[in-house]
């Protein structure tokens, strides 16, 4: 950047500001803060995620369009969005959370039951909430108290909370809520429409919110930090006097919120609170949190990774709907996504490792 | 004493030119550095050579070149005057070299035999034959006397560190070594096995191998060494015969300065007790009573099994305690985890920085505000200008030699690290300070960095217990000396005046009654190593 154009290398010492450069300083000046909040270890997401849209965008005019992005795209993202910022946090204090989408289907039930009991949005919503906070709290505590495996641990509440969500809905029936307009305003609402524009979903603004809360969590407070400090060894974040059981706690309560709020979008969505609903979305969501650089070990992951592996996620199964690419070679593509990613981060790991080693070696 | 020796020419006579490895000007460079400058040197058949430096002298680079890990970028290897030309390891072991590092690589589901004879298994229509294998293994383990302590049916993971180099010598004397090159071998090895290990090197020495020898311990070397070269800043300082040399004088080739006022000890220790404990019960103590004062530094010493980092662990609540009481300033606390510990100030630096000090992937920045999370922070919110400032300043005031406050602790070299830990703590302002082999494996500039810190922290104020197995600097910084003893504490000494020998009698009381009196030749470093 501080290489001077080619026609000034004989000039003076302080060679005349070029309009090249003034523009390049501006350039750099809106870019820095820009790559600083996305983080240098997300740049590659964004380069992957630049691809993917340019070469839909190549293949078929509708993916611009407001009404995919917005809706088909916007909406379908939110609810995995929302459970892949909680599952984010446990996955880099080195835990797991393989209950989440049950938990969403607890929280879809319970809010739907509430809903249809009181008319209330509001008391269905914190219904939904109330469900996921119970359930974090005891993957929470069976983690911290109990000292089981946390793959083991929700395993086995994974089980568990499914069975409890069809224990909860009226002999194990979906509870519908497409008479509720004020619930499934959550998930299908907009707002901020008209002229032309087709508003902004109101799901896509609690993701945003919800992902604002988990970045912010993550990297502003004492949680955040020790959250980090246990998924990079947990003996010393222990030995410093930081309290585990309290950060195991509340990582699992934060991701019980966030399963619990998408088990409520996605009853508003599908209007229905199925006890079925929420099924294998453990799986996308921990994918998108590895596929979004966090590493397996803890330690090490952001928010912002996490949501841009969202999108490309999204992005791509939306593509090759408008592409009519079947749904199974939509799985495939996901697959390879995931590992073709995590090896590419492998492999750049390795070699930052080996030049690491390399000086530490001398002597 | 001689002038410095890095001008002149190693002074000891060449021997016939043919015979052992010959290193001829070699060089290598790493981005930024340059590990090895023009190094020649042999190691001659039968005959002992200690390479000694600091951490980034060179020597483990130097090991890698000869062990084929890395090619050197000028400069010839020569073995009974065959160039030698290694693409890879296993190049170098075919021809007769072997370089046997701290971590052995041991196939944890498989027998010692099996272990030993890795990758030259003798088959019988693809099944290994165990009888001919069991034979082979015998013969060797009988042969150098070691049938004893490496049964040969001993699965692979459960081998203790002595039996893994044990593995991986008796694998090289299986591909008749004739260079066998050990890189820190005794660092976690007991007295015993030490002892047992200089018999077996010693051994293999007159049997013709030439023996490359690493170690930090200087003592140990003299003892064992017939040559010694000593490296620095990747350049060959000198190279001459062990018995020219003197402990003082090697540190002093080796730190290029005189290292001779590294102990201070200009303090007065208050009668405030800020840290007593009485009758501490647990799995690894009996009835054990210490107390610490402020503005006093407290040693402990004692043999490794002692009981000492147990205790500060029981102390700070990492370790599970049967019965007796902990005292603050006075006040009997409770402290069920190192957070309780932490909130009553009192902080620890363990002895294993890596696995238990740090959050290697993080920055200087969170390590170093790991402790004080809580008070940095408003509603959970870190103050982020506070905490940098916070950091920086004993970042800056120990010296942490870092590109930035956002570096990776673990590209931080061994020395570095272990000063974020201190200043980890220093930011805490604990009213005790644990500290438990705050100087293992760091250089020697950095151990006298960390000894003035000590110094200054006592003078502050501070109640320092500190635990340490390096006998002249438990004895140089400690105003009082507990000795450890199987999990009691077998004496206690003034700091000034006490000697190494009152020490190791206290820490080999035990030893002592049942069996006969410390050898001579028992230095004081071997006899509480590890």
């Amino acid at each position: 950047m501080s290489e001077a154009p080619a026609g000034e290398v004989d000039g003076p010492a302080t060679p005349p500001i070029s309009p090249f450069r003034t523009a390049l300083a501006r350039a750099a000046s809106v870019v820095r803060p820009v790559v600083r909040f996305i983080g240098a270890e997300n740049l590659s997401l964004v380069i992957v995620l630049a691809i993917e849209i340019a070469i839909i965008v190549s293949q078929t005019k509708f993916f611009l369009g407001q009404q995919n992005l917005l809706n088909s795209l916007g909406q379908n993202i939110a609810v995995l969005g929302v459970l892949a910022v909680g599952e984010s946090l446990v996955i880099i204090a080195g835990a797991l959370d393989i209950s989440v989408g049950s938990i969403a289907g607890i929280a879809g039930v319970a809010a739907a039951l509430v809903v249809t009991g009181t008319g209330s949005m509001q008391l269905g919503l914190v219904a939904g909430i109330m469900a996921g906070i119970c359930a974090g709290l005891v993957n929470g505590s069976i983690v911290a108290f109990l000292r089981v495996n946390p793959i083991i641990a929700t395993l086995g509440t994974f089980a568990a909370f499914r069975g409890v969500a069809f224990l909860i809905a009226p002999n194990g029936y979906p509870v519908g809520v497409g008479t509720q307009p004020d619930f499934t305003w959550l998930g299908s609402g907009r707002i901020l429409g008209g002229g032309g524009f087709v508003g902004i979903p109101i799901i896509l603004i609690i993701l945003i919110f919800v992902a604002v809360v988990g970045h912010v969590l993550l990297r502003y407070t004492d949680f955040g930090r020790s959250i980090y400090a246990l998924g990079g060894n947990a003996t010393a974040a222990r030995l410093a006097g930081i309290n585990l059981t309290r950060v195991r706690l509340g990582m699992y309560v934060f991701c019980g919120i966030t399963a619990g709020l998408s088990g409520v979008l996605l009853a508003a969505r599908t209007t229905s609170g199925s006890p079925l609903n929420g099924q294998g979305m453990e799986l996308q969501a921990i994918t998108a949190v590895f596929l979004g650089g966090a590493a397996t070990t803890g330690g090490k992951g952001t928010v912002v990774g996490t949501v841009l592996a969202v999108l490309i996620l999204g992005v791509l199964s939306n593509g090759m709907n408008l592409l009519g690419v079947q749904q199974y070679w939509q799985d495939v593509a996901t697959g390879m996504l995931l590992v073709t990613g995590v090896a590419i981060a492998q492999f750049r790991a390795l070699r930052s490792e080996r030049a690491r080693t390399r000086i530490a070696s001398r002597g | 004493m001689s002038p410095p020796a890095s001008t002149q020419p190693p002074a000891t006579p060449v021997p016939s030119p043919s015979l052992g490895l010959e290193i001829r000007g070699v060089s290598k460079a790493f981005p930024n550095v340059q590990a090895l400058s023009d190094v020649s040197l042999e190691a001659r058949p039968g005959e002992i050579l200690a390479f000694l430096g600091e951490n980034g002298a060179g020597k483990s680079t130097l090991l890698k070149v000869i062990n084929g890990d890395y090619q050197p970028d000028i400069g010839t290897l020569t073995l009974d005057g065959q160039p030698l030309r290694f693409a890879n390891p296993l190049d170098a072991h075919r021809a007769g070299i072997r370089v046997i590092y701290q971590e052995p690589e041991i196939i944890p589901g498989v027998d010692v035999a099996e272990n030993i004879c890795v990758g030259e298994l003798p088959g019988r229509g693809g099944f290994v034959d165990r009888r001919l294998l069991e034979a082979r293994v015998r013969a060797d383990l009988d042969r150098y006397g070691f049938s004893a302590a490496l049964p040969m049916g001993l699965m692979g993971d459960m081998l203790s560190p002595a039996q893994r180099q044990l593995v991986e010598i008796m694998r090289a004397i299986k591909s008749n070594v004739r260079v066998l090159a050990l890189d820190e071998p005794t660092s976690s090895l007991t007295d015993d096995e030490v002892q047992r290990l200089f018999a077996l090197v010693r051994r293999l020495r007159d049997e013709g191998v030439a023996i490359i020898y690493v170690s930090h311990r200087i003592r140990e070397i003299l003892q064992l060494a017939d040559r010694v070269a000593i490296l620095r800043d990747g350049r060959l300082i000198a190279v001459r015969p062990a018995a020219d040399l003197t402990e003082a004088e090697i540190v002093r080739l080796m730190v290029g300065r005189d290292l001779t006022a590294m102990f201070q000890r200009r303090r007065a220790a208050t009668d405030r007790v800020v840290l007593r404990a009485e009758h501490i019960a647990s799995n690894w103590h009996h009835d054990v009573s210490f107390y610490v004062s402020a503005g006093e530094v407290v040693g402990f010493a004692g043999l490794v099994g002692a009981g000492r980092t147990e205790l500060a662990k029981v102390v700070f609540g990492e370790l599970p305690r049967d019965s007796g009481s902990v005292f603050v300033d006075g006040r009997l606390v409770s402290i069920r985890r190192p957070s309780d510990a932490v909130t009553e100030g009192i902080g620890y630096a363990p002895e294993d920085r890596k696995r238990e000090g740090l959050i290697l992937m993080r920055s200087v920045l969170e390590n170093a505000s790991l402790a004080v999370l809580q008070r940095l922070s408003r509603f959970h919110f870190i103050q982020r200008r506070m905490e940098r400032r916070l950091a920086g300043e004993y970042i800056e005031r120990l010296r942490v030699r870092t590109p930035s406050l956002e570096q990776e602790v673990g590209k931080l070299s061994g020395g570095n690290q272990q000063k974020v830990v201190l200043a980890r703590w220093l930011a805490a302002k604990p009213k005790v300070l644990i500290l438990d082999e705050p100087t293992r494996g760091i250089d020697v500039g950095a151990k006298a960095e960390i000894y003035h810190l000590i110094d200054d922290l006592a003078n502050q104020g501070l109640g320092v217990m500190f635990i340490s197995s390096d006998l002249p600097e438990i004895l140089g910084l400690s105003d009082r000396i507990y000795v450890m003893q199987n999990g009691r504490i077998s004496g206690e000494l003034p700091g000034p005046g006490a000697t190494e020998e009152q020490v190791l009698a206290l820490a080999m009381a035990d030893h002592l009654s049942r069996a006969d009196p410390v050898p001579e030749s028992t230095t004081a470093e071997e006899g509480l190593a590890g």
